[in-house]
Order: structure tokens, then sequence, then C-alpha cells
């Protein structure tokens, strides 16, 4: 999964000293993931901030998800300032879709955008792992998730970053439950989704380095968006 | 995976180069002695060879000393045979597990030049570690009685080979308990 | 297959080296081995050295063991902590005892810190520096207490206190902060339960809890798991699965018969 890393194709800095390796890309890691219901969607990351190489903390508190104005939610690990960079560029056409058609964008228009903003950049790419969380057209919980240039599908349930490794299978174990007899599990009702993705996170703390801190969980509702902070590891 | 007075070692079943699945039966796991199974991930050609070498010296021991190997001492075995080769390594990570002489559960899992690693929850090796550790830090607990312990390492398994395109293709479970070596063959997507 | 007995010849066997250039070349990765981005501490008090280390094992990014053990046995009065690759510091550690012991039992002498600093820097010297192994050795002998540090290239430094792996910027800012001459075995061992505690938190590679070793004239301590400075998170949830969740294809039993032993053979 996520196999997709911007490879670094030839590319010359023009104002780097010539000859110097000078590499454009940090990875501050951390670890995103997303679980859609019936009528509500749950995105969670952890907010520790760490320095690409190393073992360096930047921060313990940065977080990764941004409620967007239209009320879904994108999560970015990776490169941080890239993630930032995204975020501000998707608000601004948020902003002027707007201003030209006097409502909000939806969800799944905000993918569509979020993916061609992606592939704008396919030789240079944003090095962020993004995924976009919240309510299709039908109220229904919807969560999105992207490659660094931007092919992208809708899913139940999807963990990048990271962390991303360790929490797939178990959602996969725990939302889709597939399993060769076929049974698939009952939908979900908040209070379960919110515990998997609580465990989830402390699991992978116990095992990505990378991730850690605290544990922020936007729950995305026809009601709004709500924040809940939880405690992870902080070794 | 450790349980209650149990342990159990599961394993896929794929042989392949590169992307290319050459076969579904492929064994990674032998048992050492009665209660001791040793499990071998990495190049397929280098499994093979240790464990031959491995099975001749567990008949050595068990000839020269005229008792089995404990555990411990096996998974000590195999990491000084791993470590012999410091600087030309075979490329593989073994997982020793099996129930010591008062049948508690022992559990090590190895790097490539024999750095062990005792364990008493769970060890993971092979190309989806990554997806193993987290699936088992998810749904391992302790004290899991031997039927609970099989099915919580058959789903971590096949939860993880399932996020790894080389892994799969069937899994073989061994639940070691006091009185039995319980073994069976899972159904997974061959996929 | 093997069809002869081996003797080993002792020293390390370098018949597969060919062969994984060979693989290395054609693009086949090699698994990375186990490391110890690790916090490791000594310092000397007033009448003996106190060892610290944490007790994470990391291989790249993924913690490969949450509680291993890096104070290593040297000698009854000798111990050492090791940093850098896990199997490196394991098996020299390993080696330079079974020396020591046997030194011990054909001189009858107790061992003494220099003799395990020198085994260490002559084996690792002739390896060059590929042997990562990075240690804080620590010891009492009849010539009082003695602190080294010993990197993998086998070059040697004599300090009252000293730090090594990754975390070692976050111990030594404790140490240059609050480290005194002639401190009280107390004061000593909680300076060190500080710079771990500082490793453990701001270094990443550093985690889970705090070992300590205290070797005083004639006595030895070593204390696992002395601090854990942070609990392990419960889980909200229990994820048990009902028997008969997973399907299977075959099953067979192996079961064990236990033999009883009828009387006991009267040899009087």
């Amino acid at each position: 999964m996520d196999s997709f890393l911007p490879v670094q194709v030839s590319w010359t800095p023009q104002t780097a000293a010539s000859g110097s390796d000078f590499y454009p890309y940090t990875n501050n890691a951390g670890t995103v993931a997303g679980i859609s219901g019936g009528d509500f969607c749950v995105m969670a990351a952890d907010t520790r901030q760490s320095f690409g190489v190393g073992y360096l903390i930047n921060t313990r508190y940065q977080p990764k998800m941004f409620k967007l104005s239209n009320g879904s939610v994108l999560g970015t690990s990776g490169f941080y300032a890239d993630g930032l960079t995204l975020i501000k560029r998707i608000n601004q056409r948020l902003e002027w879709y707007k201003h030209a058609h006097d409502k909000e964008m939806s969800t799944p228009a905000l993918a569509q955008l979020l993916s061609i903003t992606l592939y704008s950049k396919r030789f240079f790419p944003y090095y962020a792992r993004v995924l976009l969380g919240g309510l299709d057209l039908e109220g229904h919980g919807v969560v999105y998730g992207y490659d660094s240039i931007g092919s992208y599908e809708p899913c139940l349930a999807r963990a990048t970053g990271s962390g991303g490794s360790l929490i797939q299978p178990f959602l996969d174990n725990q939302i889709y439950r597939k399993t060769p007899l076929g049974i698939l599990q009952a939908p979900h009702t908040l209070d379960q989704v919110k515990a998997v993705m609580r465990d989830s996170f402390t699991s992978a703390t116990e095992r990505d380095i990378q991730t850690g801190d605290y544990l922020e969980l936007f729950i995305i509702t026809a009601q709004g968006v709500d924040v809940e902070k939880y405690d992870l590891r902080k070794d | 995976m450790s349980g209650k007075n149990c342990v159990a070692i599961a394993s896929d079943k794929r042989f392949g180069v590169k992307y290319l699945t050459i076969s579904m039966e492929f064994p990674k796991m032998f048992q050492a002695t009665d209660k001791t199974f040793i499990g071998i991930s990495g190049l397929a050609t280098d499994v093979q060879t240790l464990m031959e070498r491995f099975r001749f010296k567990i008949n050595m021991y068990r000839m020269n000393e005229e008792r089995d190997f404990e555990p411990i001492t096996l998974a000590n075995m195999v990491s000084s045979t791993l470590y012999e080769r410091r600087f030309s390594p075979y490329f593989v990570e073994p997982i020793v597990a099996g129930l010591d002489k008062n049948n508690n559960p022992y559990i090590n899992g190895m790097d490539l030049i024999g750095c062990s690693t005792t364990a008493c929850d769970f060890a993971a090796t092979g190309t989806p570690e990554d997806q193993l550790y987290g699936t088992c830090e998810a749904l391992w607990e302790p004290n899991l009685e031997p039927e609970e312990l099989f099915e919580t390492i058959s789903q971590t398994i096949m939860s993880a080979t399932n996020r790894d395109c080389v892994s799969g293709w069937g899994a073989v479970v061994h639940v070691i308990t006091p009185e039995r070596v319980i073994t069976r063959t899972l159904k997974t997507r061959m996929d | 297959m093997v069809s002869r007995v081996d003797v080993p010849k002792g020293g390390f066997n370098f018949d597969n080296y060919q062969r994984n250039l060979i693989l290395q070349e054609k693009g086949f990765s090699l698994p990375k081995p186990t490391k110890t981005g690790t916090t490791i501490v000594g310092t000397k008090f007033k009448n003996g050295v106190v060892l610290g280390a944490d007790t994470r094992a990391t291989g790249d990014t993924t913690v490969m063991d949450k509680n291993c053990f890096k104070i290593h046995y040297l000698a009854p009065n000798i111990y050492g902590c090791g940093a850098g690759t896990a199997a490196d510091t394991d098996k020299i550690t390993k080696m330079v005892a079974s020396q020591l012991e046997l030194h011990r039992l054909a001189t009858g002498r107790e061992s003494r810190v220099a003799t395990a600093l020198t085994a260490l820097t002559q084996f690792l010297f002739r390896y060059q520096g590929h042997l990562g192994a990075a240690l804080v050795l620590g010891g009492v002998d009849v010539d009082g207490p003695h602190l080294f540090s010993v990197s993998p290239h086998g070059s040697t430094d004599k300090l009252p206190y000293l730090c090594q792996g990754s975390g070692s910027l976050a111990a030594i800012s404790i140490f240059e902060s609050q480290w005194r001459e002639n401190m009280e075995r107390d004061e000593a061992i909680e300076l060190v339960k500080e710079a771990i505690k500082a490793g453990i938190f701001n270094d990443m590679g550093s985690g889970s809890s705090v070992d300590v070793a205290v070797i005083e004239k004639g006595r030895a301590e070593v204390c696992r798991g002395m601090e854990v400075p942070y609990p392990t998170i419960q889980k909200v949830d229990s994820y048990k699965f009902k028997p008969g969740t997973t399907a299977i294809l075959s099953e067979s039993f192996r079961n064990f018969v236990t033999i009883t032993e009828g009387d006991a053979m009267d040899i009087s």
C-alpha cells in the first residue's frame, strides 16, 4: 500500500549551490486514519511531528487534520510543509467555489478537486499522504484515500502514514470483516468505531516510533464536526 | 504468539520469485522437538539450507545428550548459527516457539545475524512484518486459551498477509499445548 | 545438506559473502538487522559505578523489542551497556564474559575492568569498525571503580560520567547540568534514571523502561525495569474471536503420550 513515493526526478535547484545534495523533502511522518459509518465519519491522527532523519521529535502537538470550510476533514502526513500548502490551496479553491456558486462544495466534489490538485504536481509532487473524510450528498459517511499524486478511491476504512501499514490490516479485520466465509459484520455504531480507532492508534504507537503523543479524533456528523483528544505514549 | 500454557506459530504457504507465485505449499516451519517449532522466513534457499542444518544439529544434540533441546537452548543454537556468519549472513529471520519443560510458553524472534528477542507476547518476521506487528498488537491479549489463541493468530496472519502482495496463498497454524499439537490449514484468499 | 560433523574452527564464516554480493547486485534487498537506537549512560559515584539503559530495540522505525536488556554481564563485578547493532553487542559481551570467566578460573583472581576493556577493544579493532558495537563499560576491582566507553573502532574514553547511543545528547544534558563529584549511591541512581528518561522521551530511538546496574566493592545489583516512566495505555475494547470464526481446510492432532513409570527399580 501507498507504494508511490515521490521519486526525485532530475531537478536542478536554481538557488542552491551547484553540486549540493539539496533534497527538497523531509518526512515529518505521523499516522492518519479514517473510518466511515452509516451517518458519520471518524477521522483520526496522532499529533507527533518528527524530523525526517535521526530520531528527533520536533513537537508533540501539531495537529495534522484540518476541518475545511465545507465541513469535511482533511488529514495529512508525510512532509508537513507540503501538507500545509495543500490545505491552503484547497481552502482557497473552496472559498472561490462558494462565491461563484453560492453553496458549499460537496465532499465528493472536493475529493475530485483534491485529486486534480495533487496530479497538477505530477513531477514534483506534494510529499503528503492525505485522507479526506466527510459526508456525501445523501449524508452517509465517506473516506477517500489517496496516493501522493492524486490516485484516489472511496473506502470504508483507510490508514496512511508511518503507522498506516500497522493499522490498515486491523481496520480490514474489524471494519470490513472480510472472512472466507463471507460474514460481514453488522453496521458499526459510532461508539464501536471510536473504540476501534483509539485501539488501533494505541497499538500502532507501541510499535511505530514516529507515531505518538496525542490522538485527535474528528467526528463528522450532520450536526457538525466534534473534536476529541486522547493520550498516546510519549516515548 | 503465546497464550495460557500454550503457544501458536503460523506462517503463510507462498513461495515465489518477485511477484510470480511458484508454489502454494512451501513449508516454512518445522517441528524441532515435541513441543518446539522453528519458523523461518526469508530467502527460500537459505530457509531450506538452515532447516537441514538445524535438523542435523538437533539430532546430534539428541544423540549426544540423550535429551531434547529446551526451547531457550534451541534459540541460542539458532542465534549462534546465524551470528557465525555475521559478515555473510543467511537472508532469514527465524522464530522459535514452544513450551519449555514446565510447559511455560517461550517465544523468540531473531534478525538475520542472530539478535534474539525473547517476547512474552508475540514475535513476527517476514515481508509483512509491520502489518503483523500492528495486528498482533491490536488483537492479542494475555492468557488466551488454545482455541482462542488459534482464532487470534489466524485472524492476525490472514489480515496481515492480505495487505502484503507477496504473502498469503494459504496458511498453516500450529497450536502447541501440554497435551497435543494441533495443526490446521486455513482457508484464505488465494490472490 | 550437511553430511559430516563440522568441528567449529572459531572465527566468522564468510562462505556466503560472494553470493550475497551477487544477490544484492541483482536487487535482492537483505533484511535489516535489529539496532538498538539507544540511550545508555554510566556514572561514577563515591564508591562505585552506576550504569543505566533504556529497553527499546528498533529495526528502522519499527520497535522490534519493547523490553530488551542492554546491560550485559561481563563478570560478577563488571557490566557493560551496549548500543548499536544488537547482535554485535550481545555476542561480543558474551564472548568477553566467557574469556574473563576462564581467566578467573586460571588465575584465581577477581577480573579487572582493564582486562575486560582490553579484550573488547582488541576484538573490535581487529574488525575495523565493522562490528557495530558501542559500549559503556563499568566495574569495580582492586583499583576501585572504573568507567569506560568503547567505540565500534576500538577506541576508548575514560570519564567520570558518559552517555552513548542516539539518545546520548538528551542524556548528557542531564549529566552536564546536575552531575557532581562524590555523589551518594541514591543520588547517582536518581541522576542515571533522569538521564535515561530524558533519552526515552526526547529520542524516538529510545523508549519503554529504565534498567539500572549498581556496582560497588563486593556487590553488584542489576535492577530490571527500575522505572517505567510511561504506563502502557489500556485498550478500550477486547478483540477476542468466537471459536469457529476462521475457516479451516484441514486439521490434525498430535497427542503426547504420558509414560507413567511402574515401581522404581530396586537398586539397593
